[in-house]
């Protein structure tokens, strides 16, 4: 299997090379991967390339860690009541469901360009999602489980302990992937929009430049980013969640 | 009820009209704008747009999926390569996109080609392999040749996961429009919006978001939920389980 792979890497490699060394475009349409790979040594030299990286990765990171502390407990507390849940549930569902990055606009009009924009719209991102299917998966629980607890004698507290978090444990563990990959995509897109600091605004700035192995070097990083933050924030959860509590078929 | 206190809100006076335009001004810009037909043109540009990456990448990503997915010895290397390009997918193909075709309609098709196409191609991956080996092997002991394996095992088994990438790529897909929309093109519902935000137009900017907004909740109600829903009933008999 690692066999495989390196040779693989290496015939890509290599046919990229030949690629960019034979083919007849000028040298920014296809930059060779030496070139790419001076870009990372020439950027994290400069230091350009850990701030950035450390720029994109903090946003992200606050939102998911937002989406845990309050859009959790949010979707779950919305979801308890079926009046409430009823309510909300068509309003979440419409704000789940446009992107952060068409509120940009908006939030440009209201905060203007900025640190402030960039985080609201990622959070926003993410937050909806996770308050969307925490309620959903509070709501989809059939009563039965809590009545059941109920007839024996359970307090609330022991319902919402027992019941409704364990039930809605793979819906928010859904809700949170989700949110995530929106959050991570719009993060990019806002930081090439809104223009400070981070790997979406280092892509697109190098755009104006030509600067194409610089391009595919912040393609590289947010690629490589997101299946760093997979297998060790959402796969962990999802593990914990949906085999621990493998109430869904999947 | 929300409408009613946004309304109030905004014409007492609290919050400036630039900030948060009162619903019924939003209204009448939404009217007009819908008048003059560029809410039209817009619309129809964002709508073609999808239709046209779905159209080019979705036949070709379950059709190489199901290819690679048969086979057992290529599928676990293609596999992570595939993963990794869904983790690109979207708004980060733009700057190599506009380097390579310039602005306009050829770059915003070939993001929504690579978001689609790389989404499907893993989920159709993933849902080819996960079908049990006992219903192949029961299918094999009753006669049946690899075709049949293919056609009545394999492809059905895998339809629920291949729907559901076709719908979670479609999602995915559309927000990287409105975002390339905003950049790299002079039609469309995200290059209405971010325009009206260079001339602080905050009613144009709203009208723009909730149809945005509805225009999806209709494709998914309507088109994406109804197509899951019936492949997961007729071809639900598979469990994911094994």
């Amino acid at each position: 299997m690692v066999v495989t792979w390196i040779t693989l890497l290496a015939a890509g490699l290599g046919a990229w090379s030949v690629a960019a060394a034979t083919l007849p475009l000028p040298d920014y349409y296809l930059p060779p991967p030496t070139a790419v790979l001076a870009a990372f040594v020439d950027l994290t030299v400069k230091g350009i390339l850990p701030t950035y990286v450390f720029a994109s990765l903090r946003r992200i990171l606050l939102a998911a860690a937002l989406g845990l502390v309050v859009g959790v407990p949010a979707g779950l507390l919305l979801g308890m009541s079926r009046r409430v849940a009823d309510f909300f549930y068509p309003l979440l569902n419409f704000f789940q469901s446009v992107s952060g990055i068409a509120w940009l606009p908006l939030m440009l009009v209201w905060f203007g360009f900025g640190e402030r924009t960039i985080l609201v719209a990622v959070n926003y991102t993410v937050l909806f999602p996770v308050i969307f299917n925490a309620l959903l998966g509070v709501r989809s629980l059939p009563p039965l489980y809590a009545n059941a607890l109920r007839t024996l004698g359970a307090g609330r507290w022991r319902i919402v302990r027992d019941v409704v978090l364990p039930g809605a444990l793979p819906s928010i563990a859904t809700g949170m992937r989700l949110g995530l990959a929106y959050g991570w995509r719009a993060l990019i897109a806002a930081e090439m929009l809104v223009g400070a600091h981070g790997l979406g605004f280092m892509i697109f700035n190098a755009q104006s430049f030509h600067l194409t192995a610089r391009i595919m070097l912040g393609m590289g990083l947010i690629g490589l980013l997101w299946v760093v933050l997979d297998y060790f924030l959402l796969r962990p959860l999802e593990e914990a969640t949906i085999s621990r509590w493998g109430l869904v078929q999947r | 009820m929300l409408v009613v206190a946004w309304e109030v809100v905004t014409r007492g006076g609290l919050v400036s009209a630039l900030f948060l335009p009162p619903p019924l001004d939003v209204a009448r810009t939404a009217w007009e704008l819908a008048r003059d037909g560029s809410l039209w043109v817009n619309l129809a540009a964002s709508l073609g747009r999808v239709l046209l990456g779905v159209v080019t990448s979705v036949p070709l990503a379950v059709g190489l999926g199901v290819m690679v997915g048969l086979n057992r010895r290529v599928a676990p290397v293609v596999e992570p390569i595939v993963g990794f390009f869904n983790a690109l997918s979207g708004i980060a193909w733009l700057p190599l996109a506009i380097t390579w075709f310039g602005l306009g309609w050829t770059s915003v098709t070939f993001i929504m080609f690579n978001t689609i196409f790389f989404l499907v191609f893993f989920n159709t991956l993933v849902g080819v392999r996960s079908v049990p080996r006992t219903f192949e092997n029961a299918v094999r002991t009753l006669g049946g040749s690899r075709r049949h394996v293919i056609f009545q095992v394999l492809i059905p088994g895998a339809l629920p996961s291949i729907v559901a990438g076709i719908r979670l790529s479609i999602g995915f897909g559309w927000r990287a429009l409105i975002a390339a929309e905003m950049i790299a093109t002079s039609t469309g519902l995200g290059f209405m919006i971010f325009n009206a935000a260079n001339f602080h137009q905050s009613d144009a900017i709203l009208v723009g978001i909730i149809t945005i907004g509805l225009l999806w909740l209709a494709t998914d109600r309507l088109l994406l939920q109804p197509l899951e829903r019936r492949t997961i009933e007729r071809w639900g008999l598979v469990s994911s389980q094994s």
